[in-house]
């Protein structure tokens, strides 16, 4: 197994693809933080004109915390979608090369061949959110410096600096959480579908619809609460007043649940199907 | 008997792809398959590698290596990316065998490739491709190599290469090799037993050398002055150039070459015309 996954590490590092997504995604921030830049204060001082005058607010509003939040959301779609390219890639790369008959024509376990691939997607996306984290944090105080954040969710919320670093870090720990399950699900739609493009409309119509859902009030029943596109905004419910860990705990655990099943449906299906 | 299939069927939807398809292969014995394309020859050698699982038969192979068996099927899938002792190094990881880059280049000499490139396999020809592949399929050293038409592609020069790496690989290695084409010429140089295949059925099984001469009826004579003869006059001949198609039986091409050589005429090549419709031609039929 071990062997497995260094392999498949190396082949995801030997692939252009790889640096290219990774390039999209620090694009993407450094687009966010050189538009925050230039027009983000007077966008800020409309916003809170009247409140400015009732509240005192310490350090510039466009600081580094809110920066952070900003990047943060791209976890809603941009981040997801990149990473799922990225992942399904490692397997829909090798059905299209034939690499995946060749590999099947050695002595080698397809249940620990497609495990590796699911623990080397999980490790790369883990790795992503964690530089994403790392860099936002990095550049934006160095850049905007500290301050207040000011949230808007249903209404407005704001949290001191420090306050601010605690619930943005652990925003990323849960956001992480959020992009295993989209890299597992586009993997085992790859395992399905096989081919490139049709498993990238269907991740992406995945994405969306997940998106989609989210927004959808399904009532106070138990299937708003287990859905699993209920669960992926859960890093959100840091950014009010008080943070309900319970939820959070529950939901990330059953996203949890969530990836593990997708897992072990890619899994079962690819054991069972032929190569070839 | 290093590898055997019995009663192989497979089907696709409503098309019966194999039809009770029995094959063996001794050990430094080298196997043809020829059969058109569509004949079912990949879909036989997927099942005999284990990539597919067949509807009815089984297959049985007599090895206790780690990989009883090395194949190409279909064309040799490589990491393009990646260069030929990177290539190696990631097969050979997965499986458990020897990385040690000496090693490696050790395989790579075997199968006569260079070992001082470094750039991606993508730029590499047709021909070092199979050789990789070869390579790659030799890891571990299995007792059978089953390759799936690995002419196809190569230019003349290529071809004879490999046919030479394939012959050295079954009389010095002992390795049981499996191939296919849809060439017979191809085959007639390597092969020792012969299966024809046709619509998924195996219609002739023997020595290569037996199934030809039993399905040629006419042999194509070579010289510069041959449409000078008068011997030929007695024969359905057609001229093509300085060669003639001639249908004569086996038995007669001695007196025949030894009555141009009477006539002055010197004979620079003779080579057998294969008579395909005969050959896949259902003996039930």
């Amino acid at each position: 197994m071990k062997a497995l996954l260094l392999a498949e590490f190396f082949k995801l590092f030997r692939q252009s693809r790889t640096y290219f997504a990774l390039a999209a995604i620090f694009i993407i921030e450094a687009i966010v933080f050189v538009s925050a830049y230039y027009q983000g204060s007077n966008i800020i001082d409309i916003l809170l004109e009247n409140l400015k005058q009732s509240f005192y607010f310490e350090g510039e509003l466009l600081n580094a915390n809110l920066l952070i939040y900003l990047v943060l959301n791209t976890l809603w779609f941009h981040l997801p979608l990149i990473l799922m390219i990225v992942v399904s890639g490692i397997l829909t790369s090798e059905y299209k090369d034939g690499t995946i008959q060749t590999v099947m024509l050695q002595p080698v376990s397809k249940r620990k061949f497609i495990l590796s691939k699911y623990i080397v997607a999980i490790v790369f996306t883990l790795v992503v959110v964690l530089l994403l984290a790392l860099t936002s944090y990095i550049f934006s105080y160095a850049i905007f410096g500290n301050g207040d954040l000011i949230v808007y969710l249903d209404t407005l919320n704001f949290f001191t600096a420090d306050e601010a670093i605690y619930r943005l870090s652990w925003a990323f720990a849960l956001g992480a959480i959020s992009m295993v399950f989209f890299s597992v699900v586009s993997l085992t739609i790859a395992v399905i579908f096989k081919e490139a493009a049709k498993t990238w409309i269907i991740a992406a119509f995945f994405l969306i619809i997940s998106n989609l859902l989210l927004k959808v009030d399904f009532g106070n029943n138990w299937f708003n609460r287990l859905f699993f596109a209920k669960l992926n905004d859960t890093w959100q419910y840091l950014f009010v007043n008080e943070i309900n860990w319970t939820y959070i705990f529950n939901s990330s655990m059953l996203l949890i649940v969530y990836s593990i099943a997708f897992i072990g449906i890619g899994v079962f299906i690819f054991n069972r199907r032929d190569v070839g | 008997m290093i590898i055997s299939g019995t009663s192989i069927s497979k089907s696709y939807s409503s098309n019966r792809v194999l039809d009770s398809v029995s094959i063996s292969c001794s050990a430094g014995e080298i196997c043809g398959v020829l059969g058109s394309n569509g004949a079912g020859k990949t879909t036989l050698f997927k099942i005999l590698c284990g990539l597919i699982t067949p509807e009815n038969g089984n297959v049985e192979i007599n090895s206790n290596r780690i990989k009883p068996i090395g194949a190409i099927i279909e064309k040799p899938a490589l990491y393009d990316y990646l260069n030929a002792i990177e290539n190696l190094k990631v097969f050979a990881g997965i499986q458990g065998a020897n990385t040690d880059p000496d090693a490696l280049k050790e395989i790579l000499v075997r199968v006569g490739l260079p070992t001082d490139r470094n750039d991606p396999v993508k730029n590499y020809s047709m021909g070092m491709k199979q050789r990789l592949g070869i390579a790659i399929a030799l890891l571990n050293n299995p007792e059978c190599l089953v390759l799936d038409e690995p002419f196809s592609g190569l230019d003349p020069l290529g071809i004879a290469s490999l046919r030479k790496l394939i012959i050295n690989l079954a009389k010095k290695d002992k390795l049981a090799i499996l191939l296919s084409s849809h060439i017979i010429d191809e085959l007639s140089k390597v092969s020792k037993t012969l299966y024809v295949i046709s619509n998924g059925k195996i219609l002739r099984k023997g020595a290569t050398q037996d199934i030809i001469s039993s399905n040629t009826d006419k042999y194509t004579f070579c010289a510069s002055n041959i449409k000078e003869s008068k011997v030929l006059n007695n024969y359905d001949v057609s001229f093509k150039g300085n060669c003639a198609s001639v249908k004569i039986e086996q038995s007669d091409v001695p007196n025949l070459i030894q009555n141009l050589y009477k006539e002055s005429i010197l004979i620079t090549s003779c080579s057998p015309e294969v008579n395909m419709e005969r050959l896949f031609k259902n003996p039930g039929e």
